[in-house]
């Protein structure tokens, strides 16, 4: 038995056996129906707390409504079986499917308006929604108004005459759907889709960039939020068997909240732990009543000042490791194991014709000012082509039109014969321009290998569905691109650092990853922005050599802006020099050189005239 | 009419209290971009302070009201420098916790001293109300709106026009520069919670002449509303502050007489929702873009 199996084993044995002991003590009325009731609220709980947690670790946006999600899957879920004449081993799992599906739908409808804004911003329209529902629950009279829901079945005494089996086929659904679901969370967090959502947290300008479609993502991360926390509501509806709408205020959302941070962001089983913690604490307590709240919140304050990224931070604890392992299991036993294959192939045809990239007339106005206009720039295939100006010349606009970044307000970018002006910077990624920026904009916290990933997003096909249950569709697209992704690391000399988190990276390398990125997208136009800012010469003579090897290797026309004269004159075969935000002058670099507007423009007429009568006096 | 003229009033006058309290949001946010969400419980600090040295000690109203701003200030300068500066570089998101747990520790410790009961305020002036136009206006709404209006234009030309607001205004742009510029951060940061506090403290007083219950928990909800208004109005801005105060007590008290009480929240919130969609940095917010 080698090390992983016994791992695997090991594993398994601790979930089943710790869900074999609890049944046993339920059973056997060792653990009482008090006890027994704290471990139901600690796995519902855990569902919330893992949930928000998508949102608000994985996609990082603060969500203070939490619990009016959870409110909804309660009600939903109670409504439902309440009205239905219905074995309840049949209404029971209808009933929370319908209170997941119902809450998603509504976590859809808050989404669509809420996640435009940012933040804070967001924080507070999630508080106003989540109190929203509060009071709409409490004022609608097939709710049972302020009174609330009554009577709605306990799990603990539907199943069984005898109230310890039913008690223990209570714990068997919740421990089982709360496992189920954070084995959910967790494949997908570790899926193309979850690389997407957590890339948005990073940098969800840089993510638009490598091809993401970020609105679609967060939408995405808030619905599932929305799904899971009101499956947790309709179990809490059948734990308490009342509902009232007070139940699940501000107060609710700010407590998930506080585990979710208290687990560390981003880290699902932190959340586990902080919610076993702090479900458990106060009944610890209990014996202190008076000073058990204090305590609380002393412990509160003292962890985050001691310990601000929470229990975990972002780290997993090894429930990764075992489902991965599971799976591993998974597939050996049902000889699922799927064949490694090379998804991809080049997108594009060879682009004979000339020319690749071109715009027309290119301009954007902010409000009076034109901060481009007129702009006329043509890049042939396999071509370097430096972008040159003073500063404030509108060489990065020029960037940010091409790549939809701005919206232009005049002129066309056609991309390979197609008009890509008006789309969206993920969509115009995916057709073939990508870039790097002039302030380094990686995954920070992800690893290099998995910066690449992200770019290789747009070509990857399967559903969350299939990252979830990881079928093979998932794992050969995943085993495909981790050994691309791994080549085009080798191709920078990177591979060694490919786990090494990008923020740590030292700044050359930064800059490599960044455009290493940029190629996984697989680009036609590649736009380097400053990439030899902050470089010494002989970084900078190294990077030169290396944009030189992209050209050849990947076959991309290149267009760059940057002020190391060395570098331009050096590599570019063509350079358009701008100056407040029109072209001035295009050609090759020797004509550039000795061109006097261009001189003028960088160096001011006096300056430029003194220079042409001390070169003509020469 | 009448009816609507006086909802309007009362509007006002909830509105100003509203807007006193969303002012130390506003100020602390626009400073250290911090929730501070113990912010309400500093209200009740006031408010006990208050209740205790009138009832308890007799002080004279005039030194119970000094005595409540100055437990606010002190409140809520420890806080800042015990529970926040530590943290300041961390993520934001840890200062919210814990504000978070700030907020609960003192509504407990107030719960564990002063019982869960709800103590009365007494009433501190006996003035007849005014009467114009038809309307009886009580004099506490009329000194409430002037006290705050008041106060709010003094405090926009001190940010505006003197050298600590100058650096305040520095601060919470960019730290690193306003140090170099020769400004303590760490004293502007001081003075922007002690500011924010003291307004508080007599928000706190006002607050209690209006609705004479002082509880543990009698700061979350006005909190919670202030900040609200602070953010409807744009968070940040001074005015921003006043206005959605304003805009915030006119909406709940014409709810509540038109068409429920208990929708009076919801209402509140879809306004602020719906302001949010329009203009998503509020009423006078300005909108700050990442540059790419």
């Amino acid at each position: 038995m080698n090390k992983k199996t016994k791992a695997i084993t090991l594993n398994t044995l601790a979930i089943l056996g710790f869900y074999t002991l609890v049944s046993i003590m339920i059973l056997t009325g060792t653990l009482n129906n008090y006890l027994s009731n704290i471990l139901i609220t600690v796995l519902i709980t855990i569902i919330m707390t893992a949930s928000l947690n998508v949102t608000t670790g994985l996609l990082g946006q603060l969500a203070l409504g939490h619990a009016g999600f959870m409110a909804i899957g309660a009600y939903t879920s109670a409504l439902f079986t309440k009205s239905m004449a219905m074995d309840f081993g049949w209404s029971l799992p209808l009933s929370l499917v319908l209170g997941g599906i119902t809450t998603a739908l509504f976590g859809m409808l808050i989404g669509i308006p809420a996640l435009r804004l940012q933040g804070d911003y967001l924080a507070i329209i999630t508080l106003g929604f989540g109190e929203i529902i509060r009071v709409v629950i409490e004022n609608l009279s097939f709710t049972g108004g302020a009174a609330g829901l009554t009577r709605i079945t306990r799990m603990t005494r539907a199943f069984s005459e005898d109230r310890a089996l039913s008690s223990a086929i209570q714990f068997t659904i919740v421990f089982f759907i709360t496992a189920l679901i954070i084995a959910s969370i967790f494949t997908l967090g570790r899926s193309r889709h979850g690389r997407a959502i957590i890339s948005i947290r990073e940098n969800a300008i840089a993510a638009e960039a490598t091809g993401i479609p970020t609105t679609r993502y967060k939408l995405l991360a808030f619905t599932i939020a929305a799904f899971f926390a009101g499956i947790a509501g309709g179990l809490f509806a059948h734990q308490t068997s009342i509902l009232n709408a007070k139940m699940f205020g501000f107060n609710k959302s700010i407590e998930y909240l506080v585990m979710v941070v208290l687990g560390g962001m981003g880290s699902i089983t932190g959340s586990v732990v902080a919610s076993v913690v702090l479900v458990s604490l106060p009944e610890l307590l209990r014996g202190m009543a008076e000073y058990r709240l204090i305590i609380y919140s002393l412990l509160l304050i003292m962890m985050m000042l001691f310990r601000p990224a929470g229990l975990l931070g972002t780290r997993e604890f090894s429930m990764l490791a075992f489902w991965e392992r599971l799976e591993a299991v998974w597939h050996r036993v049902f000889r699922r194991e799927a064949k490694t294959q090379m998804p991809f192939q080049p997108r594009y045809d060879v682009w004979d014709e000339k020319p690749v990239l071109q715009t027309h007339q290119l301009g954007i106005a902010f409000g009076g000012l034109k901060a481009a206009e007129k702009i006329n720039i043509e890049l042939m295939n396999d071509e370097i082509v430096g972008l040159i100006g003073p500063n404030g010349a509108g060489k990065t606009t020029v960037f940010n039109l091409l790549t939809g970044v701005y919206a232009p307000t005049e002129g066309q970018v056609i991309l390979m014969g197609k008009q890509v002006q008006g789309k969206q910077t993920h969509q115009i990624t995916v057709d073939g321009i990508a870039r790097t920026f002039q302030n380094i904009r990686l995954f920070k916290s992800m690893s290099a290998l998995d910066n690449i990933k992200v770019a290789f997003h747009s070509r990857m096909r399967y559903s969350p569905l299939s990252a979830i249950i990881r079928d093979s569709k998932c794992l050969s697209e995943e085993r495909g691109i981790d050994i691309r992704a791994r080549e085009l690391l080798r191709v920078f000399e990177m591979e060694a650092l490919a786990d090494v988190p990008a923020g740590s990276l030292p700044y050359g390398m930064q800059r490599k990853l960044e455009i290493c990125r940029a190629l996984a997208s697989n680009p036609k136009v590649l736009l380097l922005d400053e990439p030899a800012a902050g470089m010494n010469p002989s970084e900078t003579a190294e990077l030169m050599e290396t944009i030189k090897t992209i050209r050849s290797q990947f076959s991309v026309a290149i267009l760059l802006i940057e002020h190391d004269m060395r570098l331009v004159m050096g590599i570019c075969e063509r350079i358009y020099v701008l100056n407040y935000g029109r072209i001035i002058a295009h050609g090759l670099p020797e004509e550039i050189r000795n061109n006097p507007e261009v001189i003028t423009a960088y160096l001011g007429q006096e300056q430029a005239q003194k220079e042409a009568e001390h070169a003509q006096g020469t | 009419m009448n009816l609507f003229l006086n909802q309007l009033i009362n509007g006002l006058h909830v509105g100003s209290i509203y807007a006193l309290i969303a002012l130390g949001y506003t100020m602390v946010y626009g400073i250290v971009k911090l929730i501070n969400f113990a912010h309400g419980d500093i209200l009740m600090i006031g408010a006990y302070t208050a209740v205790v040295t009138l009832v308890s000690l007799n002080w004279s109203a005039p030194a119970a009201l000094l005595a409540a701003i100055l437990a606010c200030v002190l409140f809520g300068v420890l806080i800042e420098r015990v529970a926040y500066k530590p943290l300041r570089k961390s993520p934001r998101i840890s200062s919210l916790i814990t504000a978070i747990g700030v907020s609960m520790l003192l509504q407990n410790t107030a719960l564990l001293i002063f019982g869960a009961q709800s103590r009365p305020f007494p009433t501190v002036l006996h003035v007849a109300p005014l009467r114009f136009l038809g309307l009886q206006v009580s004099f506490i709404t009329v000194l409430t709106v002037l006290v705050s209006a008041a106060l709010m234009i003094i405090l926009q030309v001190f940010v505006k026009a003197s050298k600590a607001g100058k650096a305040m205004r520095a601060a919470s742009e960019d730290y690193n520069t306003a140090q170099l510029m020769g400004i303590n951060v760490n004293t502007t940061i001081t003075l922007t919670f002690a500011i924010g506090c003291a307004l508080a403290g007599i928000g706190a007083y006002l607050y209690v002449m209006a609705y004479p219950a002082v509880s543990p928990t009698m700061g979350s909800l006005p909190g919670l509303k202030a900040f609200i208004a602070a953010v409807l109005g744009g968070i940040g801005v001074i005015p921003g502050a006043m206005l959605g105060g304003f805009v915030m007590g006119i909406a709940e008290s014409l709810t509540k007489a038109y068409i429920s009480t208990t929708m009076s929240d919801a209402v509140v919130y879809g306004i602020l929702i719906l302001v949010l969609l329009v203009k998503p940095t509020g009423l006078i917010g300005s909108l700050s873009r990442e540059k790419v």
